[in-house]
């Protein structure tokens, strides 16, 4: 590890004051031989201490004056003269608690912990340098310099990866096999290695190799039969299908998927307590939105990156591009971490991680804790983009018990924004309408007090409440809850407080609300502590502002209680700077799971919700047949009015980031990745090695998320457009040039072909980020279109078919083979975007545990959560969606053999396959059979297997006859066809 | 994702014929080590001679409190009722400085125990009888306050970066041992607190993933593995539906003679044949004794479920299965031993557990078994010795609590380690849970500085780059 300049620094000066040992009398010296030196030896030395071939744990010496005066990773171990500074003290005392485990085995017993710091007052006296026996014994190691683990960024700028494209010369056709510029680059090397390529694939392979790889989906049995039939050349009729299918909305699903992977999109946030995304759907539709309208790829980082920066012409574009930072927050954080500078750092850490590994191909994340080891990354280079990333606010605040994420309200157009408008007036003609009927029912008055009873689950008034400290009682501003409010008088701080002390009688979770009266002479900042069955929350309230639920209510967020725990809430005037107003509390059953509860208060039952209504909506003389009248028109318009917000237009939120308004600026190194060890500050910036143009400026106003999205998204940068180029290439052949398509470090594999990289990627540059271009270029190329078997003699000279001169099988995803089911079953529901997550999941927090899946829609809309997967994902290789992946894995398993044997799903899809067989109106067995293939395979039956099947669905060995035997031996003939090897691979 | 000449039919088929049929085609990602075998679970050494060849860990979700069962304090009941400053570890996560508490003595009495004279509490009365068969760890310590990290970090070593699990690592680093079953198995684990990550492989390859028996929530005698019964078919109709697909394959792969991929898929079916007809019975406790089912307090509440879970892991630890996880949890954010303000309910979860636990040790020993099998039992963290404000209950504890291992080359009747007099910090011996997990992989023969994966550029380990072996707990 370089040592950073500064701490050199701070070394150089400590060495000066170390002068004091220089000056050290006998008596200094003769304690630290008799009562230091033995101490630190017997200590210490076991793991700080120099030894050839042994590691200085946290790079600290305690065997040589320099060692302590220097120190090791964390800084100096010792301030000579200094008890309190000196690291040393502070872990022999067991007191720094973000050392590790220091002294690793057992504390210190105390008289040594006294000897310690005894020398640390002196000076730290010691003879200089290091003693003989010890000296001896450190050769070699004592004066060892750090050794260069990674390239240096001059060498760095020389590998592959980091020397910008050039643009190739492209190779002349040694024949008329190629059709396209990447046929000739991909011909080139095979005469000289004595390669041929295979034959073309033929067309109904073809068809269904293309239908997947650019829509996911098989082609129907009529677009096979049309195909296959065109009279064009081949070349000229898969253009026009290919051009079609790139036009179609099954494009952006298909390659919107790709990118969901590298972009770890993921609806519930996994990982610890997990939470439902509620919006991440709209990051999804905002991706295949991109895809088919085909937005310049650069754009599409720049957005990703730093939307909320961008400048915008109309409401949607605004709104798509807040949406579309959803990238940088969709990670699987884990919000309960209690250490927020831990939760904050490990957030910037997985958003460079995704982002290095999505955009650059490379792993940042390696130079957290050091310099990586194999990659000219500098941790100085972390942490300048962590500079950036931490002026970035992901989470909603740094404080909460249980963190959020950040969600921004989206913009809308005028047209939507006029119903918006229209709705809100809706809203409030009726809620007047209702107050007047109310007022003339003899109900009070909304706007004056409201009864507590009309509202939903059971509210607590303040003088329900447990006192403590002189409170006044007030009415002065209204509208209030119950009988007035209690007020402080802004006095005697930190000597009352107001305690609502609830019963719960049935464990559940709860939204807990608070009531308060705002005015300009509150105070901002009052702490209303909630005890709760996971803990103890103090939330932290602006009374100023007006409450913004129902005109009452803030919320204090959802917690855990336990039956007959000890659950409380309180509210303290400690250190608050305005008047501190308590009006109510409220709680609500928050998981739909447990009833609201029952609260008994001081000894006395609140009254039971159903109850409660009733009051509020009776007039005062239940005999009086008018007032009757109008409680139920009152009754009436209350659903009205309840129904009209449940069905109108709502303003949407996207889950996204924000400024850390405040907050922008560098950051600190962390000393081996530990959040609270702070190095020197690193000054905003990029990867040095892969610089390019003049370095931008950081504003100070600014997190310089643009600059850094600018940065990535320039056609000037040596990786961006080579990293997607090949990722598009990876997706289509099987195999990226690049075979490790997130790593194009110095681990990574080299590419295959070098110059056809750089065309790609110059072409798709030149081409304007156009990915649909690049999609196209490939597929046309006569490479795409080859068949799979491989020619003779490329087992042995290619056997990794690095040269392309086949295709190469791929095998279906989880998503393609659910699909691929559906359709064939002809359940498939093609609907197009939207939330997907239904029934009161969709309300709950943790709605993912007991979720059912059930829809029909294509897999990319299946609520994507990730520690609740559909079982069919889980088992064909899509379990895990907590890191960015550019390729999925690809695994043969029993389980997936079980899972197409024996899964309910696939039997009934099967099921529904067969009876459209059985009804298509084909004339024969024969017809059925080629009909059912071409579903499922997408071609016709060989002889065989025609013989085969048409002997299974004749029954002639098996058992029963008649109609039901017949339709259940072709559901089985479609399981076992979903079931078999061709089902999963395309040719 | 080749049709590879190096690799025979032969050797293909050797491949599928091992393991739970995972034939992992990992391609790129794969190590070296994992490809140098033919089959990745094949059962293969480790780095160091073992002691013992499996995991049978019985995980208490939400921490068990070490005050009221294993780690005596009298100091507790000299100062109960007294308000004292703890540090306590989420007041020093969110604000760097500690708090008061109000000091609890333990709710259940301590009595020594057996001829090492160990103390245990009333709270696992058949637990404490067995308290000569194993060693309690009262100096652990870990990371994470809150359930989340904590039992991510006990599970994979890191509160919150994606990292693969334990059992996969160890599955990793020794292959397995049964011919039809997964050599990684958790029964009914959580999907709270990180749910699947806490067997999942992460970056290893996803034949390391562990094989979730039920869920939390589900009956043992419910769970079973998934998809081995067709719900509509006779065995005679499904046999003959297997072999309409077995003949199809036959005849797709005559025309793509040499794809060992293809034929990969193909064999896949005669192991999930094989699977669905077999390894059921492992999970099969009819043929148990009477005397056996008594023995885990199967047939009685409130000791059914968990003893099911503690017999069937019994079960899979004979068929050869390398990591078993049986878990004690629910699928709430709060899991069972969470108790913060209500601590007299740590006795119905005792009640479940305690006296199944006590039976499994029991029956492995009769067995034989106990020798190569490492049983663990504990929590994420432990308790504090401080009542939360008003309450009866102790909040959660990373910076002492205690373990308890059996089996497998561990000191039986032995304790190890301290807290202060508190019970609050462990101070003596201290043992990390790195080098919890050090120390049980070096029992397995694996070295966890040497049980290394590259990924992303560097070589990853269980340990991160901590962790020691604790000597002084084996025999």
């Amino acid at each position: 590890m370089t040592r950073h300049p500064t701490l050199l620094t701070l070394a150089g000066v400590l060495a000066l004051s170390g002068g004091i040992a220089r000056g050290a009398d006998a008596a200094d010296i003769e304690f630290f031989e008799k009562k230091i030196r033995p101490l630190l030896v017997e200590r210490c030395y076991e793991c700080h201490s120099a030894e050839p071939g042994k590691k200085i744990k946290g790079g600290l010496r305690l065997d040589h004056p320099e060692g302590w005066r220097m120190g090791g990773d964390s800084g100096p171990a010792i301030v000579a003269g200094n008890v309190e500074q000196s690291a040393l003290i502070k872990a022999v005392r067991y007191t720094g608690l973000d050392f590790e485990a220091m002294p690793p085995k057992t504390q210190l017993p105390s008289e040594e912990v006294a000897l310690l710091e005894e020398w640390v007052k002196r000076g730290a006296p010691s003879p200089e340098g290091p003693p003989a026996a010890l000296a001896a014994k450190a050769s070699g190691a004592a004066d060892a310099k750090p050794k260069q683990v990674g390239l240096t960024i001059e060498e760095g700028k020389k590998f592959w990866a980091f020397v910008p494209p050039v643009k190739p010369v492209v190779p002349a056709a040694a024949n008329n096999w190629p059709r396209t510029t990447i046929d000739r680059f991909v011909a080139a090397p095979w005469a000289a290695k004595g390669l041929k390529p295979a034959g073309d694939s033929d067309r109904a392979a073809l068809l269904r190799r293309a239908s997947f790889d650019l829509t996911g989906l098989p082609p129907t049995p009529e677009a096979l039969e049309a195909f296959v039939r065109d009279a064009r050349s081949t070349p000229e009729a898969f253009a026009v299908v290919v051009d079609a299918m790139l036009a179609s909305p099954q494009f952006g699903e298909r390659w919107g998927r790709h990118w969901l992977d590298v972009a770890r999109f993921a609806e519930s946030s996994g990982g610890g307590r997990t939470l439902m995304f509620k919006d991440a759907w709209r990051y999804r539709d905002y991706v295949v939105d991109a895809f088919n309208r085909d937005l310049p790829f650069d754009q599409f980082i720049r957005e990703q990156l730093a939307g909320d920066l961008l400048p915008a012409t109309t409401p949607d574009e605004k709104a798509r591009q807040i949406t579309a930072t959803a990238f940088l927050a969709l990670g699987p954080t884990n919000y309960e971490e209690q250490n927020k500078d831990a939760l904050r750092m490990d957030i910037v850490d997985e958003q460079l991680d995704t982002l290095g590994k999505a955009f650059l191909g490379m792993t940042i994340g390696c130079a957290r804790c050091h310099d990586h080891k194999f990659d000219p990354v500098p941790t100085r280079d972390y942490y300048a983009l962590a500079g950036i990333l931490r002026s970035t606010h992901t989470l909603h605040n740094y404080t909460d018990n249980v963190a959020k994420w950040v969600d921004t309200a989206l913009p809308a157009n005028p047209a939507v924004e006029l119903e918006l408008a229209a709705q809100e007036a809706k809203v409030a003609a009726l809620e007047k309408q209702i107050a007047r009927l109310r007022k003339s029912a003899g109900a009070p008055p909304a706007g004056q007090a409201v009864a507590l009873a009309a509202l939903p689950g059971v509210v607590l008034d303040d003088q329900q409440a447990k006192i403590v400290g002189g409170w006044s009682s007030s009415t002065t501003v209204k509208p209030y809850l119950g009988t007035g409010y209690l007020t402080d008088n802004n006095e005697d701080k930190g000597r009352r407080t107001v305690t609502f002390m609830p019963v719960i009688p049935q464990t559940g979770h709860y939204e807990v609300r608070f009531a308060y009266t705002p005015q300009p002479n509150r105070a901002t900042n009052v702490p209303v502590t909630i005890l709760h069955a996971d803990g103890e929350s103090t939330v932290v309230v602006n009374q100023r502002v007006a409450p913004p639920l129902a005109g009452h209510f803030v919320s204090l967020g959802q917690f855990r209680f336990e039956k007959d725990g000890a659950g409380y809430v309180l509210v303290s005037n400690e250190g608050t700077d305005g008047f501190v107003i308590v009006d109510a509390l409220q709680i609500l059953a928050a998981d739909g799971r447990a009833e609201p509860p029952s609260v008994v208060v001081a000894g006395t039952a609140t009254r039971p919700k159903k109850a409660a209504k009733k009051t509020q909506a009776e007039p005062a003389d239940p005999a009086d047949p008018a007032a009757r009248k109008t409680a139920a028109e009152l009754r009436g318009l209350e659903a009205d009015l309840k129904k009209l917000i449940a069905s109108g237009p709502k303003r949407a939120v996207a889950m996204s980031v924000r400024e850390a308004t405040g907050e922008i600026g560098d950051t600190e190194i962390r000393i081996r990745g530990i959040a609270r060890n702070l190095g020197a500050k690193a000054p905003r910036g990029l990867l040095q090695v892969a610089a390019h143009g003049a370095p931008p400026q950081f504003s100070p106003g600014e997190s310089g998320r643009r600059e850094l999205a600018d940065w990535i998204a320039s056609a000037a940068h040596p990786l961006t457009a080579r990293v997607i180029a090949n990722r598009a290439w990876g997706w289509l052949m099987g195999a990226g040039l690049v075979r490790t398509v997130d790593n194009f470090g110095t681990t990574g594999e080299r590419p295959s072909h070098p110059e056809l990289l750089d065309h790609l990627a110059q072409q798709f540059v030149a081409d304007g980020w156009s990915v649909k271009k690049l999609v196209r270029a490939i597929v046309l190329a006569r490479t795409y279109q080859l068949a799979a078997t491989p020619p003779a003699d490329a087992a042995r000279l290619d056997p990794d078919n690095r040269l392309f001169t086949h295709a190469n099988r791929r095998r279906l995803e989880a998503e393609e083979i659910r699909d691929a089911m559906l359709a064939a079953s002809g359940q498939l529901d093609f609907a197009i975007g939207g939330p997907n997550i239904v029934g009161p999941a969709a309300a709950a927090v943790s709605g993912e545990y007991g979720y059912v899946f059930t829809d029909t829609r294509r897999s990319l809309y299946t609520p994507a959560f990730r520690n609740r997967r559909l079982e069919l994902f889980e088992v064909f290789d899509f379990a895990d969606i907590n890191a960015s992946m550019g390729q999925r894995a690809a695994t043969t398993v029993a389980p997936q053999a079980l899972f197409l044997m024996n899964h309910p799903f696939v039997i009934e899809q099967a099921k529904l396959a067969a009876k459209r067989t059985l009804g298509s109106g084909a004339a024969d067995d024969t017809a059925r059979l080629e009909r059912a293939y071409r579903v499922a395979l997408g071609r016709v039956p060989t002889a065989k297997e025609r013989a085969l099947a048409l002997q299974f669905v004749s029954g002639a060995n098996g058992e029963g006859t008649g109609e039901a035997a017949r339709a259940d031996a072709w559901a089985q003939l479609h399981q076992s066809l979903f079931a078999c090897v061709d089902f999963r691979f395309l040719e | 994702m080749n049709p590879n000449p190096l690799l025979s039919r032969r050797q293909a088929l050797q491949q599928l014929a091992c393991g739970f049929g995972y034939m992992a085609f990992a391609g790129l990602a794969a190590q070296a080590a994992a490809r140098s075998t033919a089959n990745p679970l094949f059962a293969k050494a480790g780095h160091l001679r073992p002691r013992a060849k499996r995991v049978i860990f019985l995980f208490m979700g939400g921490g068990v409190s070490h005050l009221d069962s294993f780690d005596y304090k009298p100091k507790l009941y000299e100062h109960d009722g007294k308000m004292m400053d703890f540090l306590d570890q989420r007041a020093i996560a969110k604000t760097g400085v500690g708090a008061t508490g109000r000091v609890m003595k333990p709710m259940w009495d301590f009595k020594q125990r057996g001829q090492s004279g160990r103390w245990v509490s009333d709270l696992f009365p058949h637990m404490a009888e067995l308290a000569d068969d194993y060693c309690v760890v009262r100096s652990m310590h870990t990371e994470g306050v809150a359930h989340g990290p904590a039992t991510l970090f006990l599970h994979t070593g890191s509160t919150n970066l994606i990292r693969p699990s334990m059992g996969s690592w160890v599955t990793y680093g020794l292959g397995s041992e049964s011919e039809n079953l997964p050599a990684f198995v958790s029964l009914s684990p959580t999907l709270a607190n990180g749910g699947p990550r806490n067997y999942g492989s992460a970056f290893l390859p996803a034949v390391y993933q562990g094989t979730a028996i039920g869920r939390a929530g589900q009956k043992a005698i419910e769970a079973g593995l998934r998809n081995v019964r067709n719900p509509s078919l006779t065995a005679a109709e499904q046999q003959r539906q297997f072999e309409l697909v077995r003949a199809l394959n036959e005849e797709q792969l005559r025309a793509k003679p040499g794809d060992y991929e293809l034929e990969a898929v193909a064999n896949s079916y005669e192991l999930a044949w094989r699977l669905q007809n077999h390894a059921p019975d492992a999970l099969d406790l009819t043929k148990e004794s009477a005397a056996t089912l008594a023995l885990y307090g199967i047939g009685e509440e409130p000791t059914d479920d968990y003893g099911r879970q503690c017999l069937q892991a019994r079960r899979l630890a004979e068929a050869g299965v390398r990591y078993i996880q049986v878990n004690y949890s629910d699928n709430t954010n709060n899991p069972a031993w969470d108790q913060h303000s209500n601590l007299p309910k740590h006795k119905d979860h005792a009640l479940r557990v305690d006296k199944p636990v006590a039976g499994l040790l029991q029956d492995l020993k009769a067995r034989g078994l106990l020798e190569d099998t490492i049983v663990w039992w504990g929590s994420e963290f432990g308790r504090t010795p401080y009542a939360e404000k008003n309450g009866t209950g102790r909040d959660h504890n990373p910076t002492g609590f205690s373990v308890v291992l059996a089996g497998g080359g561990f000191k039986p009747g032995f304790a190890y380690g301290a807290t202060d007099d508190f019970g609050h910090f462990a101070i003596e011996n201290k043992v990390h849970m790195h080098d919890l997990h050090a120390t049980i992989l070096h029992q397995l023969g694996l070295d966890h500085e040497k049980l290394t994966f590259r990924h992303d550029g560097r070589d990853f380990r269980l340990t991160d780059v901590r962790g020691h072996v604790v000597n002084d707990l084996l025999v």
